[in-house]
């Protein structure tokens, strides 16, 4: 269970959220939406442990995430989150293969048949040995979104996660997230303004910043 | 950093061999009497057989000499001729005395043309006992020989890790027989001469007065092993401190190249690492990361510079004659050079912290959001 309690964040003085209580039971999911610039992406980031709230907690199954040292955090978000970046973070000198093999070391795993399973299933099996600079916008974000679902992640936090994708390829990754989630028995907790996503996925909660919960 | 490793590992081993060689090569002798020219020139051919002597005295006047009160030994040398390069000394058997030098094989010279030859000199030459070899004009191979006299092998001596290894012996008439168209006849013996004289006093007090005793008053001249060779250290220490601190100069700069290799690298690719941060890998693994790459960097070129500098000497070594008659078999300056790359590690090691603690202290989403 994830379980945010007051969380706020400010940057320079200038208060960019405040009060944010989140309440998503395992394998749940959790729509986020709000205006631009409204802190979408930065509250993301305060879930993932890669920033911390200038107040509040944030507990996954009762660890206090900003309570442990730094190094337990990014030991926990590589067993326990899959991300999806709205700027995909991806190493554009390594190939897609090696992009997929990158997370699956952090997990000290070989499980190479499950990274072709899911390159096949994003469209990219073709592309494996390709470079990421060499892939369009579109395999990119594809290749971000097969790359979350490594190690059965328990919480899995997307971003946009279609923002650069056409109708069909929208449908196809929506699909793979659901499924994917199923599969891990994972909560999904997902920032779009994408109204396909949001139909296709029924979310049970929506987090709407910049309005009265 | 290579080049760094290499010029100082040469420079150590040839100052700390040149020393050891120095120091072994002198059983204790408190002076050489010789024909009069250079001090050093005299010790140099004398002892450390490097350099070509400086004439040669009258044995008669030599006999007088180690009859002298204040003279407790006295071994003459005559010097002239070499096989394949190594010095033939004709001498007297006390010189094995002197070295402590034992035979591994063989005997003592009993008659003329007999002699006995260094470990170093059986090694290299592949003499044995019984063997004959002709003797060359010269202290280098000229291939001109004294066919018509030729050495033979009576014993082979033990290793003692000293100039005798190098040597073959014989006694002072075998090279006086063989020079006696120079010299006349051997029985005469107001024209016989040898080199060198080498020897110990009574008493210390003696190391004033005497060599005045001859400098002044014969045509020889007295000289101390101990003050021409730290005189010549003085001389070579000032070069050796320029080119230290040349290497010291050449090596501080490869740590600077290595800091900004790192730390370029790290700002090429301080994105690629937050995102290996955002997959899970730790601060801490970060941070080993970029240290065993600044490691391997340094560690592979201490280590080749290290070695190419042991191949330089070697190779220097082998090709010198002054080289062939260093000892280097002792290996206590491996200590100095081990302690150089110690240090050479350590210093990567701090140098290396700094772009470690720079991609420990990264902050993951800012450099993300400014990538």
């Amino acid at each position: 269970m994830l379980i945010c309690k007051n969380l706020s964040f400010s940057i320079d003085g200038h208060k960019l959220f405040s009060n944010i209580n989140i309440n998503v039971e395992n394998q749940k999911d959790l729509l986020i939406t709000g205006p631009s610039g409204i802190g979408k992406t930065t509250l993301l980031s305060i879930l993932c442990g890669l920033q911390k709230p200038s107040g509040g907690d944030v507990l996954y199954n009762d660890i206090n995430l900003y309570n442990l040292a730094e190094n337990k955090i990014d030991h926990f978000r590589g067993n326990n989150l899959g991300i999806v970046f709205q700027s995909f973070n991806l190493i554009n000198s390594f190939t897609v293969k090696q992009n997929l093999e990158l997370a699956n070391t952090v997990l000290n795993s070989q499980d190479n048949d499950y990274l072709y399973n899911l390159l096949h299933r994003v469209g990219l099996a073709d592309k494996s040995h390709l470079k990421v600079s060499k892939l369009s916008v579109g395999e990119k974000q594809r290749l971000a979104v097969a790359r979350a679902f490594i190690g059965n992640p328990k919480w899995i936090f997307c971003d946009e996660p279609t923002s650069s994708l056409d109708d069909k390829n929208t449908e196809n990754i929506t699909t793979f997230i659901k499924e994917e989630s199923l599969r891990c028995k994972a909560s999904l907790i997902l920032i779009t303004h994408d109204k396909r996503v949001q139909s296709i996925l029924n979310f049970s909660q929506t987090l709407k910043l910049g309005e009265e919960l | 950093m290579i080049v760094g490793m290499t010029v100082i590992t040469v420079s150590i081993l040839v100052t700390q061999i040149t020393k050891n060689t120095f120091n072994k090569n002198n059983p204790n002798l408190d002076v050489v009497v010789g024909a009069k020219g250079s001090p050093l020139q005299l010790i140099l051919s004398a002892i450390h057989h490097i350099d070509i002597p400086t004439g040669n005295i009258s044995y008669q006047n030599a006999l007088k000499i180690i009859k002298h009160p204040a003279i407790k030994s006295g071994i003459p040398i005559s010097l002239g001729d070499n096989f394949q390069n190594f010095r033939i000394i004709g001498t007297n058997k006390n010189i094995l005395k002197l070295y402590k030098a034992n035979l591994k094989i063989g005997s003592i010279w009993e008659k003329p043309m007999q002699s006995i030859i260094g470990y170093n000199v059986a090694n290299a030459t592949q003499l044995k006992v019984d063997k004959f070899f002709v003797g060359s004009h010269g202290l280098i191979d000229t291939g001109d020989v004294h066919a018509e006299q030729p050495y033979k092998v009576v014993g082979i001596l033990n290793k003692t890790g000293t100039i005798i290894d190098n040597l073959i012996l014989t006694s002072l008439e075998s090279v006086w027989s063989l020079h006696s168209n120079e010299t006349n006849n051997i029985k005469n013996n107001s024209n016989l001469e040898v080199t060198a004289l080498l020897l110990k006093y009574k008493n210390k007090s003696s190391v004033f007065s005497f060599p005045r005793l001859i400098n002044k008053n014969t045509n020889m001249q007295a000289a101390s092993p101990n003050f021409e060779i730290s005189k010549l250290f003085k001389l070579t220490g000032n070069a050796h401190k320029v080119i230290n601190y040349l290497s010291i100069l050449i090596i501080s700069l490869s740590f600077i190249g290595i800091l900004f290799t790192l730390l370029n690298n790290i700002n090429d690719r301080k994105y690629d690492l937050a995102i290996l941060r955002t997959l899970g890998f730790t601060k801490r693994k970060v941070f080993s990361l970029i240290l065993i790459e600044g490691m391997t960097i340094s560690l592979l070129g201490s280590v080749i510079g290290l070695i190419i500098g042991c191949v330089m000497y070697t190779s220097m070594e082998h090709l010198s004659l002054i080289g062939r008659n260093m000892i280097s078999i002792e290996y206590e300056f491996f200590l100095d050079l081990l302690l150089i790359w110690l240090i050479v590690i350590v210093t990567s090691f701090l140098t290396c912290l700094i772009p470690c603690i720079k991609v420990y202290n990264q902050n993951v989403r800012s450099t993300l959001l400014n990538s």
